[in-house]
């Protein structure tokens, strides 16, 4: 049986099919048309796997988007496949810290499931998109930030938490001939403080797993180590975790039912375009 | 004339107008804001009591007389008020009850022109002394209300207001333990509605409409589905049912609720032996569980809590909840002091806790939506 995990993201749409393991997964930009167009990446995915799509047993939507998925079989919010997908990955996970392009959440988990959560809201400062905004000011390249902050001997402090205000504030700095390393050390270390600071309400507890896009960036994962005080774990595929979970959850239902004699609740699973904005 | 929920609704819908209308036939309509001051008051001056809400709309006027990290619904209140929106009313009767609110009164008296004001002083600790100088408060507004009103305010007819509005409250009860049922009778949309209309409409009205609202919700009317869960919904100001709604539409039963204009404004009586002045007293001061009024800690830290919010948690064990959302209105420090421990101590008790905190406005109601069906999926 083949079981599929949709997460569309603020920023990238994240696919994959599982069975035991994930046997294909693509990562696109989910973007204004993108969105409407989830089905072009999953028909993708399928390519990959040389599977058609009714030989999917289920299909489960997640992530901001999870409503744009004309084919899923069910929506589950990105927490609780969040919380899946890591505790899939690292058992031994209390805490997951999962850093995306417009959100920030932490999520606590006991036994694999969530028992807290905390999320940012409307501001994207201490998000990927803040990153992306510096990254194209300073005309570095948003893969290349996280090593390059590690060459810092004096980071600088970054004062403003606002997004804007942040971006003048370095522009500044570069100006006074501040090194873009210090700047950047500067910057990682402002995210990682103000998403400390959220995630520390549900009292941060080893194992401490983070996930989403910014994950990549090494210097925001070393800034969250020194708030945390002790190594974090990052997966290999940080954008994966939150399809991953869904995937596995679509198989726990699917599981379930067919364990107790119960239909499978299915959705119209229309493989198109998505109509309707909800 | 619509009967039961429907009428609520258009109440809901149009909430001035049935005070507007009791203008035009000659009587007097005073407003008032927060659930402190005493309405039964108001009731036997022969006036009509009004109370004053915000709105979901975006504030445009008071912003050039008040700081935006003010209170967002005294902030909204007031916008309305500058926009002449409370103009149908006669007089306002403002309580001292957080800063928010105090500080509020003084611009509104300068910027919006009614021919009576009454500022009331709430005392902030529940002690002997503060029970013995609010009685004497109470005495000063009910004075106050006789020369406004030309009546004279008898002990008969004041013990006859607190009875109505002890049946107020009564029924208002009554309807809420209809909640306890699974499903409940009424949705926490449909009790938004209810509320926001009782405290629109002269007393006694408000009684007539209860009574239709729960012979119509007890026999049989198609009431709410059974969803996979009981919530409890805490907090201060919610006068509009967008929040409530949400929630519902998540696929929870909002059955209970701990907010400003919901049952900590009814769940307890005015005492009707003795001096009528001296029981309001008693109850404002005593009985509405509010943060703004601090209560002394006797003995243990846990015992403090207890005395503070075991209320809370005996509302969820009496109405079978699996979870609350606090919905804390930013910049409310009143409530923003308390909702860490009443987290704490709901989840001590083994209650999950979802903690929102609003602009009043519900602007980021689509993450509210996420975090809302992730609670829900937390607790399934």
């Amino acid at each position: 049986m083949y079981f599929v995990g949709v997460d569309l993201g603020s920023t990238m749409t994240k696919v994959v099919i599982m069975d035991e393991a994930v046997l294909a997964c693509v990562i696109g930009p989910t973007g204004a048309e993108h969105r409407r167009l989830a089905y072009k990446v999953m028909e993708e995915t399928l390519r990959q796997a040389n599977l058609p799509f009714d030989e999917i047993s289920y299909v489960v939507a997640t992530g901001y988007g999870r409503i744009n998925v004309p084919f899923a079989d069910k929506q589950i919010t990105e927490i609780t496949c969040h919380a899946k997908g890591v505790s899939s990955l690292f058992p031994t996970v209390r805490t997951a810290i999962d850093i995306g392009g417009q959100d920030a959440k932490g999520i606590k988990i006991a036994n694999g499931r969530v028992v807290g959560f905390v999320m940012n809201d409307k501001c994207a400062a201490g998000t990927g998109r803040f990153l992306e905004v510096i990254a194209n000011d300073l005309g570095v390249r948003l893969e290349e930030m996280g090593e390059l902050s590690l060459n810092s001997k004096s980071r600088v402090g970054i004062s403003s938490t606002c997004t804007v205000f942040a971006a003048q504030e370095v522009v500044s700095r570069i100006a006074e001939g501040t090194p873009i390393e210090d700047v950047l050390a500067g910057l990682h270390e402002a995210i990682a403080s103000r998403v400390y600071r959220m995630v520390e309400r549900l009292k941060i507890e080893r194992d401490v797993v983070v996930t989403g896009g910014v994950a990549k960036n090494i210097g925001v994962v070393k800034a969250l180590e020194e708030h945390v005080g002790f190594p974090v774990l990052v997966t290999e595929e940080p954008l994966l975790t939150g399809a991953i979970g869904a995937a596995l959850l679509g198989k726990e239902l699917t599981l379930n039912a067919l364990e107790s004699g119960r239909p499978i609740e299915r959705g119209a699973r229309r493989l198109e375009e998505a109509t309707f904005f909800k | 004339m619509a009967k039961g929920l429907d009428w609520a609704k258009r109440l809901y819908e149009n909430r001035s107008q049935r005070a507007k209308e009791l203008r035009e036939e000659g009587n007097k309509v005073i407003g008032y804001i927060c659930a402190f001051p005493p309405r039964e008051l108001i009731t036997a001056a022969g006036l009509v009591p009004y109370r004053i809400t915000g709105t979901l709309e975006p504030i445009t006027e008071a912003d050039a007389y008040l700081e935006t990290l003010m209170c967002p619904y005294v902030r909204s209140c007031l916008d309305l008020g500058i926009k002449k929106r409370y103009d149908f009313l006669d007089g306002m009767i403002w309580p001292h009850t957080c800063d928010n609110i105090q500080k509020t009164f003084d611009i509104w008296k300068h910027y919006v022109p009614h021919s009576y004001f009454h500022y009331l002083d709430v005392p902030h600790m529940p002690d002997p002394s503060s029970f013995e100088f609010f009685t004497k408060e109470l005495d000063v507004l009910k004075e106050s209300l006789e020369e406004f009103g030309g009546v004279k305010i008898t002990e008969e007819c004041l013990k006859e207001a607190i009875g109505v509005h002890n049946e107020n409250r009564a029924l208002l009860r009554q309807l809420t333990g209809l909640r306890k049922q699974a499903p409940p009778p009424i949705s926490g949309t449909e009790m938004t509605q209810v509320m926001m209309a009782a405290m629109s409409i002269p007393v006694y009205e408000s009684n007539e409409m209860l009574k239709n609202i729960i012979e119509e919700v007890s026999t049989g009317k198609d009431g709410p589905q059974e969803k996979t869960a009981r919530l409890l919904v805490y907090g201060c100001e919610i006068d509009d049912i967008a929040f409530i709604n949400l929630v519902e539409e998540c696929g929870a039963n909002v059955v209970i609720d701990d907010l400003c204009m919901g049952t900590r404004d009814y769940w307890k009586d005015v005492a009707t032996e003795g001096d009528p002045l001296k029981n309001l007293a008693d109850r404002i001061l005593g009985e509405i569980m509010c943060p703004r009024t601090f209560r002394r800690s006797p003995g243990t830290r846990q015992q403090d809590l207890d005395n503070r919010f075991s209320y809370i948690r005996d509302f969820a064990q009496e109405f079978n909840v699996n979870g609350t959302i606090l919905y804390i209105i930013r910049y409310c420090d009143t409530f923003e002091f308390d909702a860490p421990e009443v987290r704490d101590y709901l989840e001590e008790a083994g209650i999950p806790v979802l903690y929102l905190e609003d602009d009043y406005s519900l602007t980021s109601i689509q993450g509210f939506k996420t975090r809302i069906q992730a609670f829900l999926e937390m607790i399934e």
